[in-house]
């Protein structure tokens, strides 16, 4: 895929699958982590954002 | 895409990744404050009751305790009464104690003048006794050489009367011998009779043995063993009596039986029981003559 092509809107291809992938793993990690954080708050303290 | 895109990808990645694990690991390991606050509260609260219900008890041990310092407050006014009495009581008792000593000592030494008395007394009835033993045995022995000489003096008697009788007839015989003699020489050689004693010989006299009947004793039935047919009187070899004498024994004017003597002693003496009409009693008459 050129870059022209993008610049024309045209649909976004990835240039390497393979940064795409790590950019995915980070992202899940990221939401994994959050997802365990919020959990553990819950359940703990009853709440997401507040201080008891 | 640049390179640089490229290495700022991995190092994001990286970097997310490390920051997450950071951030999980503390999230794990981390105290749970709300459930140590609610332990906390629930401990307080339990520990204020606690606390209260230990001043109630503690209030309740004064107040048993002023009680109890009254009552034993009082119980010691009263023992220390008691104890003044107790000691006016003790002072009085060491005082009867001291009199009663004082007299204690009075009575022991009478008490040791009293028992010197008794073993003087005891010395001089021992003494004594010793003495009446010595007169009865004496009394015996006089009684026994007073029987003799009266048996000898009896003897000699009847010696002396028989002397008398031989010597009448031989003074008879004399008389009729000089008699016969005179006739003889007046009627010139005529043969002369035989002389005959108008006093006839009798014979030597010999020692009568002493009866029971001839003594005449007297006494009492002191003890009666019915089981062995025995009896004791109560006179002994000092009244005369001896073995296989015969003893009749009486109650008023009934005769009951007859004792036969078989050992003697000084004050009394045991017998057979013979002819039994009646048992015998302690205090029937037992009598050598009806």
């Amino acid at each position: 895929m050129s870059p022209e092509a993008q610049i024309r809107g045209t649909k976004p291809v990835a240039m390497s699958n393979l940064y795409t992938a790590l950019l995915a793993a980070a992202f899940g990690v990221m939401l994994v982590t959050a997802a365990f954080v919020a959990y553990k708050c819950y359940f703990d303290y009853g709440t997401l954002f507040q201080i008891p | 895409m640049s390179n640089l895109t490229k290495i700022l990808i991995v190092l994001l990645t990286l970097s997310a990744i490390l920051l997450c694990g950071i951030v999980v690991t503390y999230v794990a390991s981390a105290d749970n404050y709300k459930e140590k606050y609610a332990k906390l509260s629930s401990d307080r609260a339990a520990l204020e009751q606690e606390k209260e219900s230990l001043n109630n008890q503690l209030k309740e041990k004064i107040q048993q305790k002023d009680d109890a310092e009254k009552s034993l407050n009082a119980q010691i006014a009263l023992m220390k009464t008691q104890a003044d009495e107790l000691k006016t009581k003790v002072t009085s008792l060491e005082r009867s104690e001291k009199e009663l000593v004082e007299r204690t000592n009075s009575f022991a030494a009478t008490t040791k003048d009293f028992q010197a008395t008794t073993e003087k007394q005891t010395q001089l009835l021992t003494t004594a006794q010793e003495e009446v033993k010595q007169l009865k045995a004496e009394q015996i022995k006089l009684s026994k050489e007073v029987e003799q000489t009266s048996t000898a003096v009896v003897e000699k008697t009847a010696l002396i009367e028989s002397a008398e009788t031989e010597k009448r007839r031989l003074i008879e015989e004399k008389a009729d011998l000089q008699n016969r003699l005179d006739k003889m020489m007046k009627s010139g050689g005529k043969p002369v009779a035989a002389a005959a004693p108008v006093t006839q010989e009798k014979g030597f006299a010999r020692s009568a043995q002493p009866t029971a009947e001839a003594v005449n004793l007297k006494g009492l039935i002191t003890q009666v063993d019915s089981k062995n047919s025995l009896a004791t009187i109560s006179i002994g070899t000092a009244d005369g009596v001896k073995e296989g004498m015969k003893f009749h024994v009486t109650r008023g004017d009934e005769f009951i039986c007859d004792v036969l003597i078989v050992d003697v002693d000084t004050d009394k003496a045991v017998g057979i029981l013979e002819l039994v009409q009646q048992s015998p009693k302690n205090g029937d008459n037992a009598a050598t003559n009806l």
